[in-house]
C-alpha cells in the first residue's frame, strides 16, 4: 500500500519536473502553456493521490481548486494573451539552450544534495519526491532569470508556484485550507497584475522583451 | 552445451531480422503517408543486389576506405553477441558488459568517420564531422542511461540487469527507469540516424549525416555498411525492449520458453517500430544546430535518471 503510494508520488513529481524542463528546450510560448497545463494536471493528480492515501477530504478540495485555477482559468488567460500578441518565440535567451539544460541538471543535483538530510530524517512515504520538487523550484527560478520574454517569465513564475505547492503537499501533506485558498487568491491577483504589466510593456516597446526595460532609465 | 548454441545463434537471428525490421518501418511509414510503398522484405532484395554488384572505389581511396565497412559490420555484430535477446543468464556476460557495448559502438562510428574523410570529398568530410558531433554527445548518454539501470541491479552486465528487473517488476515504474528509457529512446533515434536527427530516406540533402559518409561506397562495401547500420537499429531496439521491459525473456532452456521469447521479442520490436514510424511521420527534421540541444536534453534526462536511482537505492 505504502510502496504504491510512494511510487505514485515520485512518479508524479518527476513528471512535474520534466514538464518544467520543457521550458528550457522548447521555444514557442504555445508549447510553454501546454507544458504548464500538463504540469498543473499532474500536480492536481499528486494532491488527489495524497488525499486518497492520507484520507484527507480537505486535500480533495485543494486538488479541485488547483484543477479549476491552474488547469482551466490561467491556461485560458495565457492562451488569450498569446493570441493577442501573436506567436512570440524565445529566440535569444541570456543563456543558450544546451548550457541552460546542463545548468538545470546541476541545479537538480544541488537540490538532491540539499534535500539529502531531509530525506534521510523523514519517515513519510512521499519523501523521495521532495528533492524533485526542490529541483523544480530551482529550475523555474533559473527560467525566470535567464529568459527575456515577459510571458516566459510569467510561466516560469507559475511553475515556481507549482513547485512550492508540490513541496508543501509532499513534505507536510498540505497546508491548512484557509492558507491554501489565500495562496490561490494571491496567485490569481499576481497573475492579473503581471498581465497588465505585460500589456504596458507591449504598449511602450511593441515587444515583451524585458531587455528593453533598460531603456527606461533615460 | 545447448546454452552456448542458443547464445551463438542469437546474433545471427538479429542479423536475419534486422533488414526486415527496417523494411517494416518503411512499410508502416508508407502506409501512414497513404503510399503503397515497397514490401517489408525489400531490404533483403537490396542487400542481394548490392552483394552481386561490382564495387567501384575512388582512385584516391586508401586501405582505410576498404577496411572501414568490415570494422563497422564486425563491431556491430559483436554488440549483437552481448545484448540479451532471448535467454538470461548469459555466458557472454563474461566477455563484456555495457562499457564494452558503448566502446564497440564508438569504434564503428570512429571508423566510419575516418572512411568519410579518407576520400577527401566535401560531403564525406561534412558527414564525418557531424557524425562525430552527434556521437560525442550520444555515447555518454547511452553509458549513463544504462548505468542508472546497472546501479539498481548491482551489476554492469546486461544479462544481470535484465534478471534484476524481471525479479522485481515494480522497478519499471521508478523515475530512474522512466527517465533512462526516455534518454535512451532519444539516443536511439540519433545513433540510428532516424528523423528528426537525420533523414534515412534521402541522400540528396545538405544536412544529411550518415548518408554523407557512405556516399562514395558501392557494391559489397555499401551492402556491409547498410547491413551494419540496420543491425545497429535492431540492437538499440532490443536494448530498449529487453532492458526496460524484460517480460518474455526465457530463463530456462525449454522449447516453449524459447518460442515464447521469440514471440514476445517480435511483438516488442513491432511496437517500437510502429512508434518510430508514427514519430517519423509526425515530425520534421530538426535544424542541424538544434540537434546538440536535443542530445543535451537526453543527457540531462540520463543524468537525472542516474541521480534518482543512486539516491533512491
Amino acid at each position: 500500500m505504502n510502496s504504491v503510494f510512494s511510487q505514485m508520488a515520485v512518479l508524479g513529481s518527476s513528471l512535474t519536473l520534466i514538464f518544467g524542463l520543457i521550458l528550457l528546450w522548447r521555444r514557442s510560448v504555445h508549447a510553454y502553456v501546454t507544458a504548464f497545463l500538463w504540469q498543473s494536471l499532474v500536480l492536481a493528480g499528486v494532491v488527489a493521490t495524497v488525499a486518497y492515501f492520507h484520507r484527507d477530504p480537505e486535500l480533495y478540495f485543494v486538488a479541485a481548486l488547483l484543477l479549476l485555477l491552474k488547469g482551466l482559468v490561467i491556461p485560458r488567460l495565457l492562451r488569450r494573451m498569446e493570441q493577442r500578441y501573436g506567436a512570440e518565440r524565445e529566440l535569444q535567451p541570456y543563456v543558450n539552450t544546451a548550457t541552460s539544460l546542463l545548468i538545470s541538471g546541476l541545479l537538480v543535483l544541488f537540490a538532491y544534495a540539499l534535500a539529502r538530510p531531509l530525506v534521510a530524517l523523514s519517515q513519510l512515504p512521499t519523501r523521495a519526491g521532495i528533492p524533485l520538487a526542490l529541483g523544480l523550484i530551482f529550475v523555474s527560478l533559473f527560467v525566470i532569470a535567464s529568459r527575456k520574454k515577459a510571458l516566459t517569465q510569467v510561466i516560469g513564475f507559475l511553475m515556481l508556484e507549482n513547485g512550492i505547492a508540490l513541496l508543501a503537499v509532499l513534505g507536510t501533506y498540505g497546508i491548512p485550507l484557509v492558507v491554501e485558498i489565500g495562496v490561490f487568491l494571491d496567485l490569481l491577483l499576481g497573475f492579473i497584475v503581471m498581465q497588465i504589466f505585460i500589456y504596458r510593456i507591449r504598449e511602450t516597446f511593441e515587444s515583451s522583451d524585458v531587455d528593453q526595460l533598460g531603456r527606461l532609465r533615460h | 552445451m545447448s546454452e552456448w548454441l542458443v547464445e551463438v545463434f542469437q546474433p545471427f537471428l538479429a542479423l536475419a531480422l534486422a533488414p526486415g525490421l527496417v523494411g517494416f518501418i518503411r512499410w508502416v511509414k508508407a502506409r501512414l503517408q497513404s503510399r503503397s510503398g515497397p514490401p517489408p522484405w525489400q531490404p533483403y532484395r537490396e542487400l542481394r543486389k548490392l552483394f552481386r554488384k561490382e564495387a567501384v572505389v575512388s582512385g584516391n581511396a586508401s586501405w582505410l576506405f576498404r577496411f572501414a565497412p568490415y570494422v563497422l559490420f564486425a563491431s556491430t555484430l559483436a554488440i549483437a553477441f552481448l545484448v540479451p535477446l532471448l535467454v538470461v543468464p548469459r555466458h557472454f556476460d563474461m566477455v563484456g558488459d555495457l562499457f564494452v557495448v558503448v566502446y564497440l559502438l564508438l569504434l564503428g562510428t570512429f571508423w566510419l568517420a575516418l572512411a568519410g574523410l579518407d576520400v577527401g570529398s566535401a560531403f564525406g568530410g561534412m558527414g564525418s564531422s557531424r557524425a562525430v558531433t552527434v556521437a560525442a554527445l550520444s555515447e555518454p548518454t547511452i553509458a549513463t542511461a544504462i548505468f542508472s539501470l546497472a546501479l539498481g541491479a548491482g551489476s554492469t552486465n546486461l544479462g544481470a540487469i535484465v534478471m534484476a528487473t524481471m525479479s522485481e517488476p515494480s522497478t519499471v515504474l521508478t523515475p530512474g527507469h522512466l527517465l533512462a528509457f526516455a534518454a535512451l529512446a532519444i539516443v536511439t533515434i540519433a545513433e540510428a540516424g532516424r528523423l528528426p536527427v537525420d533523414n534515412p530516406a534521402t541522400h540528396l540533402e545538405l544536412t544529411m549525416i550518415h548518408e554523407a559518409m557512405i556516399l562514395e561506397y558501392s557494391g559489397r562495401y555499401l551492402a556491409l555498411l547498410q547491413c551494419g547500420s540496420w543491425l545497429k537499429l535492431f540492437v538499440f531496439f532490443s536494448l530498449l525492449a529487453n532492458l526496460f521491459f524484460p517480460w518474455g525473456v526465457a530463463t530456462t532452456l525449454t522449447l516453449g520458453a524459447l518460442a515464447w521469447a521469440v514471440v514476445t521479442l517480435l511483438l516488442k520490436l513491432v511496437l517500437l517500430a510502429v512508434a518510430l514510424a508514427v514519430l517519423e511521420t509526425r515530425v520534421a527534421k530538426l535544424r542541424l544546430f538544434r540537434v546538440p540541444e536535443l542530445l543535451s536534453t537526453s543527457f540531462l534526462l540520463a543524468l537525472l535518471a542516474i541521480t534518482s536511482s543512486f539516491l533512491l537505492r
